[in-house]
């Protein structure tokens, strides 16, 4: 077995996982070093489940090993003192309430801070003397993220955590992702639902057919990418020609007499002056949005 | 419009045909073992001084026309038959209606024109279709093997009826409860008790008028090659009718997704018993073991109730042993034997009972419920062993409540059976349903789509074979391979404490096999 930093949250090396003909996940090298939060992208189907589920241990990898904190994923008494897990469609016991499953959570888990767990009751408003078979599937998901969030474990998995929750619970999960946070906990996210990713991720891992196509920090991300820039000016206007020949710069529009636009790509400072020399009366720079970045990777355009 | 029937059909289609072959194969086979058997004149005399013996009636029922092959068949294999069918047909009516609604499925379908009762009504529609065939084909069965036309047909039509009867009882409680084990609960509580009237009311002869009430009563009531009657079975399609009639009314009075019953939705919490592994698997079992332990009760309670008439019987017809032990029911002529022959059958509800409580922890892991439990630092094989280990306590307690019921029964009615006798007689066939569990342990750990099959195969199918061996014949080593063939007959003999041990050392070595299977593979759901 290879070496493992056991500082390391998650650490994988070429695991793979086919399902007859089909390749689900395609030799994953990723590590997420303690204390970050990790989004993981990709569109229904390109293997964040699968990934995850490896992760847990609870599917067997083709290839490849995955560890939690140093701990082989298979040894599921070892790796899962480390972590909690809300998986994408939570189902629950339908005869049990919600105030028993977390019981039931808490007893067979490792460890749990219950007065942290009575407050996020009170937060995520949810009913525990109701019978899970009543819940929707919101109420589900919140009873499995207040237990995972109340155990006491270094990393936090989620899969699609806020698909079924209302943008006040969202806003609510936010804040306890910000919480685990700062109360040191590595968070792994799979989503695609990207503005949740936006808030509270500090890296990415962009995700396509099964295969890792990009581990970047976000704000590097955002940088290597085309910033749109739009130039309302009064008089004379900049010169254009000067302006398309600045290395970075493309796409430069002269769309009124008083207005130009351009994408940019690394620093500025060179078109920046050239645009200088006429009189700039207003200068929008509008970042791309992740989902711009996230589409540009699938190969489709921005609408 | 066409779509609904058409989904409803490829939901039973492997059961179905399953049965088609069963049902109608299993009759012709006892009608051609009677003539085998009981071709000599003086054979089927015995045979009919035999059937009058109280608990030959409890068991099988009043025999009416066992002076030919088909009125022989309706008599031995009736009840059995039909009360497996009816099984079925509840417990798929169940599965179809509630456990598709349950899984979310039937959202997607009310989204179209119809509306949910109408929905419900072709599902049933479906099911009492499907009764309708296999009837047909059993009656075909019998006529070709060689039974007379006019009882084959009486007899197939009140069989086809129990069927449809139940396909509306398990659509009826689908409609009343909002989950699928619930309402399978409920539906087969309702064919026990339609059982233990019948046994009642053929048992004891003050209450036969009970007879009328349940439908294997008014089966019986039809006499199938006696005086076939059509009015019972005019009765029994009145009974189809009402209760299909109130399923579909309570499919009109209720929401989609919830039962006519909501039951308290809100309830303070109750934690004893899930603060550990064991526990809450103790927890999830206890009100299913509770009701399967209430119906042996119930069932062994008569048992025993009726033993004190065997007892005056066998005073009365000292030759019955000889006759008993002809028509190959060794053993009866004691109330030890009596004993001996009704546990061994008790080996076949445990059975059940076992593999149908293992294959809902595979519904548990196929539906996702297991995904978060299993986040927990607990190992599948944890989890697999604390399983088994409560189901085996649950199986031992169970057996022993068959006992303390049989004598409950003997005792209050003065026959002579002992306690010890009764609880090592029920005790005796423990390993059989230990082998079930072990049968659907493996099935967990390598084939999760057919844990019931496969859990049940032992007790049932073992069954099975070892009457088809008994009735034509066969290598001995293939009536060796019947868990049947090792029990001994507590208490009339002293048990096969080798059979027993080798028994629950092939149950050790299933269990590990299917427990290493199932940490290993992928988890479902």
């Amino acid at each position: 077995m290879p070496a493992v930093a056991i500082r390391d949250a998650i650490h994988t090396i070429g695991l793979t996982k086919r399902f007859g003909r089909t390749v689900a996940l395609d030799r994953l090298d990723l590590t997420v070093e303690a204390g970050e939060v990790f989004g993981y992208l990709g569109p229904n189907g390109a293997g964040k489940s699968t990934t995850l589920r490896l992760l847990l241990g609870h599917l067997r990898p083709t290839a490849g090993q995955a560890w939690i904190f140093g701990r082989a994923s298979g040894d599921a008494a070892a790796a899962h003192r480390h972590l909690a897990y809300v998986p994408e469609d939570v189902a629950l016991w339908p005869a049990l309430t919600g105030a028993e499953t977390l019981e039931l959570l808490a007893d067979i888990g490792p460890g749990i801070d219950r007065r942290y767990r009575d407050e996020l009751v009170q937060r995520f408003e949810l009913e525990v003397d109701r019978r899970c078979g009543t819940y929707s599937t919101g109420n589900r998901q919140k009873v499995a993220l207040v237990a995972a969030f109340a155990t006491d474990v270094p990393l936090l998995i989620f899969d699609e955590p806020a698909a079924g929750l209302d943008p006040l619970m969202e806003q609510q999960f936010r804040q306890c992702i910000a919480a685990a946070v700062t109360r040191g906990q590595t968070v792994f996210l799979s989503s695609h639902h990207l503005a949740e990713v936006d808030a509270v991720c500090q890296r990415v891992g962009i995700l396509r057919e099964g295969r890792l196509v990009e581990v970047a920090d976000l704000n590097d991300l955002r940088r290597l990418r085309l910033t749109e820039v739009d130039v309302s000016f009064r008089g004379t206007p900049p010169d254009l020609e000067q302006l398309s020949a600045v290395p970075g710069v493309s796409n430069v529009h002269q769309l009124s007499p008083s207005r130009l636009s351009l994408t940019l790509a690394g620093p500025p400072a060179a078109a920046l002056r050239i645009l200088a020399t006429a009189e700039v009366l207003a200068l929008n720079v509008r970042e791309p949005s992740l989902e711009e970045i996230f589409l540009e990777y699938y190969g489709q355009p921005a609408t | 419009m066409t779509r609904f029937p058409r989904l409803a059909v490829r939901l039973i289609r492997r059961g179905f045909l399953i049965l088609l072959i069963l049902v109608p194969g299993l009759s012709a086979i006892v009608v051609v073992q009677y003539r085998y058997t009981f071709a000599d004149p003086a054979d089927a005399i015995s045979l009919q001084v035999l059937a009058e013996n109280p608990a030959i009636r409890v068991l099988f029922g009043v025999p009416v026309a066992i002076d030919n092959a088909g009125g022989f068949t309706v008599w031995r294999t009736g009840t059995f038959v039909a009360a497996g069918l009816a099984s079925w047909a509840l417990l798929t009516a169940t599965r179809i209606t509630r456990g598709e609604e349950q899984s979310g499925r039937w959202g997607l379908l009310l989204t179209g024109r119809l509306r949910l009762p109408s929905v419900v009504a072709h599902h049933l529609a479906v099911l009492l279709g499907a009764q309708l065939l296999l009837g047909a084909a059993l009656a075909v069965a019998l006529i070709v093997a060689g039974a007379g036309i006019q009882g084959a047909l009486i007899y197939a039509l009140g069989f086809t009826l129990i069927g449809m009867l139940f396909a509306a009882v398990g659509t009826l409680c689908a409609q009343l409860v909002a989950e699928r084990r619930t309402a399978s609960g409920i539906a087969a509580a309702v064919l026990g008790f339609a059982l233990l009237l019948r046994m009642v009311s053929d048992g004891v002869e003050r209450l036969a008028w009970l007879s009328g009430l349940t439908p294997f009563g008014l089966l019986a009531e039809a006499e199938p090659y006696a005086a076939n009657r059509l009015g019972p079975l005019a009765a029994m399609a009145l009974m189809v009718a009402a209760v299909a009639g109130l399923a579909i009314l309570a499919a009109v009075h209720r929401d989609v997704g919830s039962g006519l019953i909501t039951g308290s939705e809100i309830r303070p919490g109750r934690f004893r018993l899930l603060r550990s592994l064991p526990g809450f698997a103790i927890r999830r079992l206890l009100p299913s073991a509770l009701g399967w332990a209430a119906g042996l009760c119930a069932y062994f309670l008569i048992i025993g109730l009726v033993a004190r008439s065997l007892t005056e019987f066998l005073i009365e017809n000292p030759r019955f042993a000889d006759l008993a032990a002809q028509a190959g029911f060794a053993g009866l002529a004691t109330v030890q034997g009596y004993a001996a022959a009704l546990f061994a059958l008790l080996a076949i509800p445990m059975g059940v009972f076992a593999a149908s409580r293992l294959s809902y922890d595979a519904a548990d892991e196929a539906d996702g419920r297991l995904a978060v439990v299993f986040s927990r630092p607990l190992t599948r094989s944890r989890w697999a062993l604390v399983q088994i280990a409560v189901l085996v306590a649950a199986i031992v307690a169970l057996a022993m409540a068959a006992g303390v019921a049989t004598v409950t029964g003997t005792a209050l009615a003065g026959a002579n059976l002992r306690l010890t006798e009764a609880l090592a007689g029920a005790l005796n066939v423990v390993p059989v349903a230990v082998l079930c569990l072990g049968a659907a342990q493996v099935a967990i750990g390598w084939v999760p789509q057919a844990v019931l099959a496969l859990g049940a195969a032992p007790a049932v199918g073992g069954f099975l074979l070892t009457v088809l061996v008994e009735t034509f014949g066969g290598p001995n080593w293939l009536a060796q391979l019947s868990p049947f063939a090792h029990l001994a007959w507590v208490p009339a003999t002293a048990p096969d404490w080798a059979g027993a041990a080798g028994m629950i050392g092939i149950s050790v070595l299933l269990a590990g096999l299917g427990i290493a299977g199932f940490a290993r593979r992928d988890l479902r759901g």
